[in-house]
């Protein structure tokens, strides 16, 4: 039981569900209690001591029908066929049993004879105890330790190396070189079982894989994808993208969703503990302590949707979907030639009509930065003040339009800072269109801005600054 | 705990029986969380939309196993004072005013500052014992001699420093009381926490805990729990609005109605003499089962569409 629940627990954990050492001796102690046969029951009980949230009950209920149904199968495939090898041969010994009936006595004196500890197994027909051979091989081989698909094959070979085929192949071979009929009817259905021995132990690989591995790859490929330029990313990643953004945007919500408190630590705030007492006579009843509060900001987020940057848009409105959900006030604009607050049809729509609503509207124009701003100061320049931090992503090429500079810088002097997000690599600022140039003085901090780890590292450190 | 029914948590089976003669109709996973909690000694995470009977879950446990139920209800601020313990401040100082005479003779003839500390410390910390403690309800819990159930109802409305501090309470029965010392539980308490998932409750917390997910109950769960609430209602009628619920929830309201608005519209229904859910009564009830004007608005108009599939559902077996 250890073992199973071992097992089952790591296939768990591949599936990116935590689970501690402590769960697992609760595991252990429920499965005591329930024991392992009434299927349903024991999947809600481990259930309840090994899954601590939503999805992580939805995985494991997955990895759990995966794993059981798994072993079951094994077990019960294999004495099916057992039972059908076993009729089959019944019943050509039957029917040849009038015709050949001495041969079949030979082959079966000829089967005793075998040498090879596999061809005897196989020979036996024992399909539950081929299969606790191939576990155990399986086992040996570490194949729960398999990683990538390409390894099934090489951990197929190694399992059927672990269960002897070496020596039945030999004996095979004894058994082509003789002639007689006996010799040939053995050779048939020992090269049968062998065929439907490296079935099974293909299965089980493929069963393995799917219990250890997949889930594995498919983190891996998440990683790459947060870390791949986000202009690089192929249409039909899209889905998987949006996932990840939203996985992105929710970390960051629930790291900064709560304001810290003022709390009775760190140093004596002398100013605010006289004025606190003087009702009492100056005597120093009530202290009040200095305390650091960490406010989230008010954030002005500014997008551009140009042709120059389509391929990116869309994941920076994503994120900027995402955003409203985790900062409370986020006004939203869009551009490309004329700017437009979009923090409404965020609010309202779910994302994949506001999206689509925004790069219709908007997106189909060719991009001028000046007109943009000269827009965007009539929009919301008088509601920026010095707790607003105004976020511009953008590949700042304008087309060679004028630049319109001090628009920004008093949008600049009037924020708390100006964070400008550039989609493009710090070697391509400023060459062709590009006028990065013209507005970097006036930002606070410019970045380079082109994957989703960026973007998450970027904010994350805006909601984290005072 | 001290379970005096050994025989009312054999198997899960049990508790589930037994909860129904209690009119707490409970689905596997329940019944299994509440066996589990109690023979392996672990406090239960119960999680689930407001409305599905979490805290009706502890109130029936205690009634089932006859054991007090001492509840806590968390908000934002709640701290050690208020949980656990607090001295008695009032009472400390009208004992020394009281005893001021007593202090008198005992320092009397003492030689110096020295002394008269000494002769003090001889009488040990009378102030701060047990007798001064006004305890709090995860005390009380500890202390209780035949166990007791105990009920951290809405945990993720209180801080997580507070979280942080129910840790050792939970995994070892036990708290730390600086001027007095360990206090550990007479007899471990069944304890059951729970939370509408306002925000994330911390790892720690959760690997101490079986963790019991409660979802909106099935339809045919529903039924039997509307019936065993609302006996009088008619079955035409319970599976008329069992059904229209059930789409509601469907719907993408600001708050779907839980199994506790089903259950009260089913007794105004049953108080209004109706047998048969019609267009104008439920636009007249609709503010039991829907508790924003936005949510109202945007059925009202669907309210035909929905009435007709209620029909047709609950005339299907």
């Amino acid at each position: 039981m250890h073992q199973l629940l071992g097992d089952f627990i790591h296939a768990l954990r591949q599936a990116d569900i935590p689970i501690s050492t402590a769960e697992t001796l609760d595991a252990i102690r429920t499965a005591q209690l329930l024991g392992l046969e009434q299927r349903p029951q024991l999947k809600l009980a481990l259930g309840l001591v090994l899954a601590k949230s939503e999805a992580h009950k939805h995985s494991y209920d997955i990895v759990f029908e995966h794993f059981f149904s798994a072993q079951t199968a094994m077990s019960h495939d294999t004495a099916v066929e057992a039972d059908n090898s076993d009729s089959t041969v019944s019943v050509v010994e039957a029917g040849e049993a009038e015709t050949v009936d001495e041969s079949s006595v030979e082959a079966q004196a000829l089967a005793e004879q075998l040498q090879s500890p596999l061809a005897l197994q196989l020979m036996a027909g024992e399909g539950s105890q081929m299969a606790s051979a191939i576990a155990e091989a399986g086992q040996s081989e570490n194949v729960n330790q398999i990683q990538f698909f390409t390894q099934k094959g090489r951990y197929r070979y190694r399992i059927m190396q672990q269960l002897g085929v070496e020596a039945l192949n030999q004996e095979l071979l004894q058994l082509e070189t003789q002639q007689s009929l006996p010799a040939r009817q053995v050779l048939q259905q020992l090269e049968q079982r062998k065929l439907r021995l490296s079935e099974q132990v293909g299965d089980y690989v493929e069963q393995q894989y799917l219990l250890y591995a997949e889930q594995k790859n498919q983190r891996q490929f998440d990683q790459n994808l947060s870390q791949i330029k986000l202009s690089h990313i192929d249409t039909h990643h899209y889905q998987r993208m949006s996932r990840l953004v939203r996985k992105a945007a929710k970390q960051l919500a629930s790291q900064h969703g709560r304001r810290r408190k003022q709390s009775k630590r760190g140093m004596l705030d002398v100013r605010k503990t006289i004025a606190a007492n003087a009702a009492f006579d100056g005597i120093q009843f009530r202290t009040r302590w200095r305390a650091t509060r960490i406010e989230r900001p008010k954030v002005m987020a500014i997008c551009d949707v140009s042709g120059s940057v389509s391929r990116m848009a869309r994941f920076l409105l994503l994120f900027l979907y995402c955003l409203q959900d985790v900062l409370p006030k986020v006004r939203s604009f869009v551009f490309a030639s004329n700017m437009g607050e979009v923090t409404q049809s965020f609010a309202k729509q779910d994302l994949e009509d506001a999206l689509a609503e925004i790069m219709n509207e908007w997106a189909n124009q060719p991009t001028d930065y000046g007109r943009a701003l000269v827009d965007f100061s009539g929009l919301a320049l008088d509601q920026i003040d010095r707790h607003t931090t105004v976020i511009m992503l953008g590949d700042a090429r304008n087309n060679n339009a004028p630049a319109e500079a001090q628009v920004w810088e008093q949008v600049y002097r009037r924020s708390k800072r100006v964070l400008w997000l550039n989609p493009e690599s710090r070697n391509s600022w400023n060459t062709g269109d590009s006028v990065m140039a013209s507005y970097a003085p006036y930002c606070s901090q410019v970045e380079v801005c082109q994957s989703l780890r960026d973007l998450q590292r970027i904010l994350g450190g805006l909601l984290k600054l005072n | 705990m001290i379970i005096q029914h050994a025989e009312k948590i054999a198997s899960p089976e049990t508790v589930q029986q037994g909860f129904e003669t209690l009119n707490y109709i409970c689905s596997d996973a329940i019944a299994t969380a509440v066996y589990l909690a109690c023979q392996l000694q672990k406090p239960i995470l119960v999680e689930g939309p407001p409305g599905v009977g979490k805290t009706e879950l502890a109130k029936k446990t205690a009634e089932y196993l006859s054991a007090p139920l001492i509840r806590m209800q968390c908000y934002e601020g709640l701290d050690e004072a208020k949980a656990l313990y607090e001295w008695k401040y009032g009472k400390q100082l009208l004992y020394t005013q009281v005893l001021k005479d007593q202090l008198g003779d005992v320092l009397r003839g003492a030689k110096g500052l020295d002394e008269s500390v000494a002769r003090l410390h001889q009488f040990g910390d009378i102030f701060y014992s047990h007798e001064f403690l006004e305890s709090r309800p995860l005390l009380e819990a500890l202390q209780a001699e035949q166990g007791a159930i105990l009920l951290v109802d809405e945990i993720d409305k209180a801080d997580q420093e507070f979280e942080a501090f129910l840790l050792e309470l939970l995994s070892d029965y036990q708290v730390s009381i600086p001027e007095i010392g360990t206090v550990k539980a007479v007899s471990k308490p069944i304890v059951f926490l729970t939370s509408n998932n306002t925000r994330e409750l911390g790892d720690a917390l959760k690997r101490r805990c079986l963790h019991l997910y409660i979802p909106f109950p099935e339809p045919a769960l529903e039924r039997r729990i509307i019936s065993s609430q609302v006996p009088d209602i008619e079955s035409d009628l319970r599976n008329q609005l069992v059904a229209f619920v059930e789409q509601l929830r469907e719907m993408a309201l600001k708050k779907v109605p839980a199994v506790s608005e089903t259950i009260d519209w089913a007794r105004a229904l049953l108080l209004l003499n109706i047998e048969h859910l019609d267009k104008g009564w439920v636009e007249k009830t609709l503010n039991l089962l829907l508790k924003f004007q936005e949510d109202i608005e945007l059925v009202t108009p669907e309210l035909g569409k929905l009435l007709n599939a209620a029909h047709k559902a609950a005339s299907r077996p």
